[in-house]
């Protein structure tokens, strides 16, 4: 990768002050205060139904909240008017576990919408009816062809297996050049090459000045971040560097959680792999992971 | 009664477990004929035993009507209701589309202002209203007001159709559209796309295929009701029909609902083997 220009007409440092968000009875999140610098990069982990994805649907005003603030760039997200919501949105990338990529348009269009916030009236039109014009073309072109799928432009992204999907929601990013980005766990469903091809991406973008906001299910992944925050039940219960993250403190932070043991003895990888499917099954019966 | 043989343990024995809401719904149900088929006069015994003037207008159909005239006229007829069903559910198709767009539950409004609450719920309830009145009247009484307007003849036939069909295909489409996955709609949201963008990229592309196969089982619908909007004068083979009743001309009626019956299940065939390869 060579440059990656950043627009800074958008200040990304984000500050959450007491955030709460209930789900009836059940508080997803509970009096979360954080902050994140411009540039960050920080794992969230944390048991099944923890918040982190609800966390997610906060920082991009997805949800509603019963308590608290979120501002970003010193602005309250949630009294931002519709067109300057969009306007922070338009700075925001996200890629997900389940892709969330439009199964029916190709590959190629799928990237292009990375730009999708950006586009006036007559260039949606003219995407939609025609494809991208040129310069965008271009941009989507280096970005599929970055992550290794350039002849792939035209195909059905429903056609595609699901690291195809996961590089291609990696395009979208490429092509947006966002100044945060979101990832809910975004390697829960592929293949370890795809993982560490989708990470290394992931941490260029974020070298070249993009905060990084990445929940993982795999703390070894997390300690490669310098900065964990993990959240238990809503609460933030760690927030440092994985130096200082303990076994002691691991435990607490799946302590009840069927799907996860921390105990010492080494795992067996087939069994790994069961309780890591059977934590996605858990996720989407919660009803907030993506899916 | 279907419900499971329960033992309950300290009653003694094997009691059979009366749920009381079913013995209810039972009820009800059986009330219900009782009123209806009173009100009706349903009488099994008149149908059998008054069959004389039946089976004369059956027996008097054959052999039917193969005169060049009535074959032409049939053809006329049948082509007549053709267009007027095809036209229909175009003209309705592309009436519908923008209402249903109109008519479909966006992304929620979380943390905007209530005048931005209103700003959009106004559209979306005009265009559910519209909707609903261009479906809940028949097409036959949509027919009788265009034929009052219009005079008789095919154009307020295929008027007719085109309101119907766009109602009822307006309601389709935006139940449609929001059934579609909403994660990618979201995701499409939360990256700064607006609402129409997020429902030209998002919501429309995962619904296309079924549209097409809605429009086309509109189409089989319009086919059928066309033959009978000439009751009232609006055209199509039903207005032949009628006519050839009215002058008791049996073997040309038999001809032409024999047509009507086979025109019916050829579009009926076609537009089911083209639905069944739309899905995917």
């Amino acid at each position: 990768m060579t440059s990656l220009p950043n627009k800074s007409s958008y200040d990304s440092q984000l500050s959450l002050e007491g955030v709460t968000v209930r789900y009836g009875d059940v508080a997803a999140l509970e009096e979360v205060s954080i902050a994140v610098q411009p540039g960050e990069s920080l794992a969230i982990i944390g048991a099944s139904g923890a918040g982190k994805s609800t966390l997610f649907r906060a920082l991009t005003r997805s949800v509603a909240l019963d308590g608290g603030g979120i501002s970003v760039g010193g602005r309250d997200l949630y009294r931002l008017s519709s067109r300057d919501l969009k306007q922070v949105r338009r700075r925001i990338g996200t890629i997900y576990q389940a892709y969330n990529l439009i199964p029916q348009l190709s590959a190629g269009v799928n990237a292009a919408l990375g730009e999708v916030g950006a586009m006036g009236a007559l260039q949606t039109a003219r995407v939609f009816l025609a494809g991208p014009e040129p310069g965008l073309s271009k941009k989507v072109r280096a970005a599929l062809q970055e992550v290794g799928l350039a002849d792939k432009a035209d195909a059905r992204t429903t056609d595609l297996s699901g690291g195809q999907q996961q590089r291609v929601a990696v395009a979208r990013l490429l092509v947006q050049r966002p100044d945060l980005i979101l990832a809910d766990e975004p390697f829960a469903a592929v293949d370890p090459v795809t993982t560490e091809k989708v990470l290394e991406t992931l941490l260029e973008l974020n070298g070249a000045g993009s905060t990084l906001i990445i929940n993982l299910h795999d703390v070894e992944i997390a300690r490669r971040f310098p900065r964990i925050l993990a959240l238990r039940e809503g609460r933030v219960l760690f927030d440092g560097p994985p130096s200082i993250l303990d076994e002691a403190k691991l435990a607490e932070i799946y302590a009840g959680d069927p799907t996860v043991s921390h105990d010492k003895e080494p795992v067996d990888a087939n069994f790994r792999r069961l309780r890591e499917e059977q934590a996605r099954i858990l996720e989407g019966q919660d009803g907030i992971s993506a899916h | 009664m279907a419900s499971p043989p329960t033992e309950h343990t300290g009653v003694g024995g094997a009691i059979p477990r009366v749920d009381w809401k079913i013995s209810l719904i039972v009820l009800v149900v059986l009330g219900l004929t009782g009123y209806s088929a009173y009100g009706v006069g349903f009488d099994l015994v008149e149908l059998f035993s008054n069959a004389g003037p039946v089976e004369r207008f059956v027996s008097e159909m054959f052999p039917p009507d193969f005169s060049t005239a009535t074959l032409q006229a049939t053809g006329t007829g049948i082509l007549e209701t053709f267009q007027m069903s095809f036209l229909g559910a175009l003209i309705g198709a592309i009436a519908a589309f923008p209402l249903a767009a109109l008519g479909t539950q966006q992304a929620p409004t979380t943390g905007a202002s209530n005048s931005e609450r209103l700003l959009r719920a106004i559209p979306y309830h005009l265009a559910r209203f519209l909707l609903n009145i261009f479906r809940s009247v028949p097409d036959i009484l949509w027919a009788l007001v265009f034929v009052v307007a219009l005079g008789l003849g095919p154009f307020p036939g295929t008027l007719a159709l085109a309101v119907h069909s766009a109602g009822v295909l307006g309601k389709l489409y935006s139940e449609t559209l929001e059934a579609v996955p909403s994660r990618p709609v979201e995701a499409l949201r939360s990256t700064g796309a607006s609402g129409f963008q997020s429902f030209l990229f998002g919501r429309l592309p995962q619904a296309a295929s079924n549209f097409t196969s809605l429009t086309l089982y509109q189409w089989e619908c319009n086919i059928r009701s066309a033959t009978i909007l000439g009751f009232v004068g609006a055209g199509g083979i039903g207005q032949q029909i009628l006519i050839s009743m009215n002058l008791f001309d049996y073997p040309k009626v038999a001809t032409l609902v024999g047509a009507t019956i086979i025109v019916v299940l050829a579009v009926d065939r076609f537009s089911a083997a083209v639905r069944r390869r739309l899905v995917y």
